[in-house]
């Protein structure tokens, strides 16, 4: 009967840190929606203001992490509602690596854009 | 959990003597008769000065020309409190269309064969009162399953996935005196006990999103099962690792997206999401322990 | 069996109606999911433009804010990132096993909590737009 599934990886780990990850967010992002709508407007955005939030360590951080967790978490969930959906095999496969390659693409350009704001360069 | 009505004091207290039954069968022959004399000499029984409810029943035969396109047909059935959706189904085969096809056995929410799609849920047709339902009482096969023949539904999936988590007691020692008992305490039987009521009825199943959309999830009713094994404190270790190893297989447990629909719909009441979502943490655990 | 019926998608969506409140709140949270990732994507897309420098980037977030549409759809995301962070408190809850037997009332009560957080915000996501 084993044979009948073919799939051996436990998804355990991926269902562990979606609940971590979510756990997580409902700080940041209710943190995040708090900060950027009520305690300043968003008709006020500027490149400084902006610029001037991520230059402190603690915030830049903080929002590097909330990039990689939300990153995580929303990529995961779509992932796994593509397989409650019974995608396997080859179309699995190519689902899976456009979803790493879109999530890393993301990161990197998140972080691009913090460190334009926190003033450090890289290249 | 017997779901009609109290039988009448005087069946209620008759002795059950191999005679009896056998007066009981012999008095159920004659009525069934007497019908089938009915139908023949008038067309429909007169239900005229009776109280009567109508039910809507899918049909369809593939080896039956004019049966191949699936319909309904409606039926108009005597109704007295009590009456349930098999009931109805048992009289429309008697008295109207002796090919209406439906399974049944127990009549009381023991044999698990007559899960149905009644009025949009999935229920047994014996545990159904009819006075509770919304008129014309719809009846159809069970969803996600293929149609076999009217409201009978190929069940060898769901039956495949019962038997995938290996739903046997296996205990790592049995007592040398085979006289002794394997006795359980009564925490570890209350933690377990409402799983060991499942029927096999398959409405759990058939009422899941996700088992139908991918065939080769455990589904609720053999993940029940498993955690009725792998939580029972007799269970052997080995047998546990066993079976925590197959739940926890991406077609198992994680494909629950807790929905409760399979909980709602358990005509034994099992608390179908609860038991999934403690072997989730249970696997969880177990994976933690090996990091 | 040499045959047998099966009768397709009616059975699923098709029977929306008769959905009880853990599968709309599966549903719900399945769309507001989506739309956060959608959204988390295009945020980026648009923070981003703060590589091409200040003015650019304020340039375009001001423009942005100042239109109506875009307002309206803050709001919109406000209300489908409270209805996930709620109902996904809810999911958590359930996957710790607690208050199983009351989990419809907690869909409700995210619904209702969604509703009144998202009327409440109105004057403030949509302060300083002119139409
Ligand atoms: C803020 C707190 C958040 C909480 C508490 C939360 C909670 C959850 C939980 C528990 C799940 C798993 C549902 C399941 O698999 O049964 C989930 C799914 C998901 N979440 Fe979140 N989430 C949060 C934020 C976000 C954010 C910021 C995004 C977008 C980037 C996001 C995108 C998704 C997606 C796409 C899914 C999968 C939906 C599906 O089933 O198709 N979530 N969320
Ligand atoms: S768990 Fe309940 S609904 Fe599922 S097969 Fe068993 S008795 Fe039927
Ligand atoms: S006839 Fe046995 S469960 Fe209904």
């Amino acid at each position: 009967m084993s044979e009948r599934y073919s799939s051996f990886e436990p998804g355990g780990r991926r269902w562990l840190w979606q609940r971590v990850t979510a756990a997580f967010l409902v700080v940041v992002l209710a943190f995040h929606f708090f900060l950027l709508h009520f305690v300043h407007h968003a008709d006020e955005v500027t490149f400084a203001m902006s610029a001037g939030r991520m230059e402190t360590l603690s915030y830049y951080s903080l929002m590097v992490l909330f990039l990689l967790t939300a990153t995580f978490h929303g990529v995961n969930g779509v992932y796994n509602a593509l397989v409650n959906t019974g995608l396997s095999g080859r179309q699995r496969t190519a689902v899976k690596w456009t979803l790493v390659v879109a999530s890393v693409v993301l990161i990197v350009q998140g972080i691009r854009t913090a460190n334009a704001w926190a003033g450090i360069s890289l290249v | 959990m017997s779901t009609q009505l109290p039988q009448e004091p005087e069946t209620e207290s008759e002795p059950e003597t191999d005679a009896e039954t056998g007066s009981q069968q012999a008095r159920r022959m004659r009525e069934k008769a007497e019908r089938r004399e009915r139908t023949r000499t008038e067309e429909t029984p007169d239900l005229s000065d009776e109280e009567t409810r109508v039910i809507k029943v899918f049909r369809y035969d593939p080896e039956v020309p004019e049966k191949q396109e699936p319909r309904f047909d409606e039926f108009h059935v005597p109704f007295e409190k009590g009456t349930t959706v098999l009931d109805a189904l048992i009289y429309a085969r008697d008295t109207y269309d002796s090919s209406l096809t439906f399974r049944h056995s127990c009549r009381q929410a023991v044999c698990g064969s007559d899960a149905l799609f009644i009025n949009g849920s999935q229920r047994l047709g014996c545990q159904t009162q009819l006075g509770d339902l919304d008129e014309p009482v719809r009846v159809e096969p069970l969803p996600h399953q293929d149609v076999v023949k009217d409201l009978v539904v190929d069940m060898d999936h769901f039956y495949e996935q019962m038997h995938a988590v290996d739903p046997f007691f296996d205990p790592d020692e049995t007592p040398a005196d085979p006289m002794v008992e394997q006795s359980q305490t009564r925490a570890n039987r209350e933690k377990i006990k409402t799983s060991t009521r499942c029927i096999w009825c398959g409405a759990c199943m058939s009422s899941c999103n996700v088992a139908a959309g991918n065939n080769d999830y455990l589904g609720p009713a053999a993940i029940n099962k498993a955690y009725r094994f792998a939580m029972d404190e007799r269970e052997g270790s080995e047998k546990k690792r066993e079976r925590l190893e197959i739940i926890e297989r991406e077609n198992g447990v994680w494909r629950c997206q807790t929905q409760f629909s399979c909980t709602n719909v358990c005509p034994k009441d099992i608390p179908l999401t609860e038991h999934i979502q403690a072997l989730k943490r249970e696997a969880v655990k177990e994976n933690l322990k090996f990091w | 069996m040499s045959q047998s019926y099966n009768r397709g998608l009616v059975e699923d969506f098709g029977r929306w109606r008769e959905f009880s409140a853990g599968m709309w709140a599966w549903v719900f949270h399945k769309f507001t999911g989506w739309v956060l990732v959608g959204y988390l994507f295009t945020h980026i897309a648009v923070l981003s433009t703060a590589l091409s420098g200040p003015a650019a980037y304020t340039g375009t977030i001001r423009t942005l804010e100042g239109l109506l549409v875009v307002r309206v759809l803050e709001v919109g995301l406000l209300a489908v990132a409270v209805f996930h962070i709620l109902n996904g408190c809810r999911l958590l809850l359930v996957d710790l096993g607690v208050g199983l037997e009351r989990q419809d009332v907690s869909f409700y009560a995210s619904l209702i909590l969604t509703g009144a957080i998202v009327v409440a915000s109105v004057p403030t996501f949509l302060a300083g737009v002119s139409l």
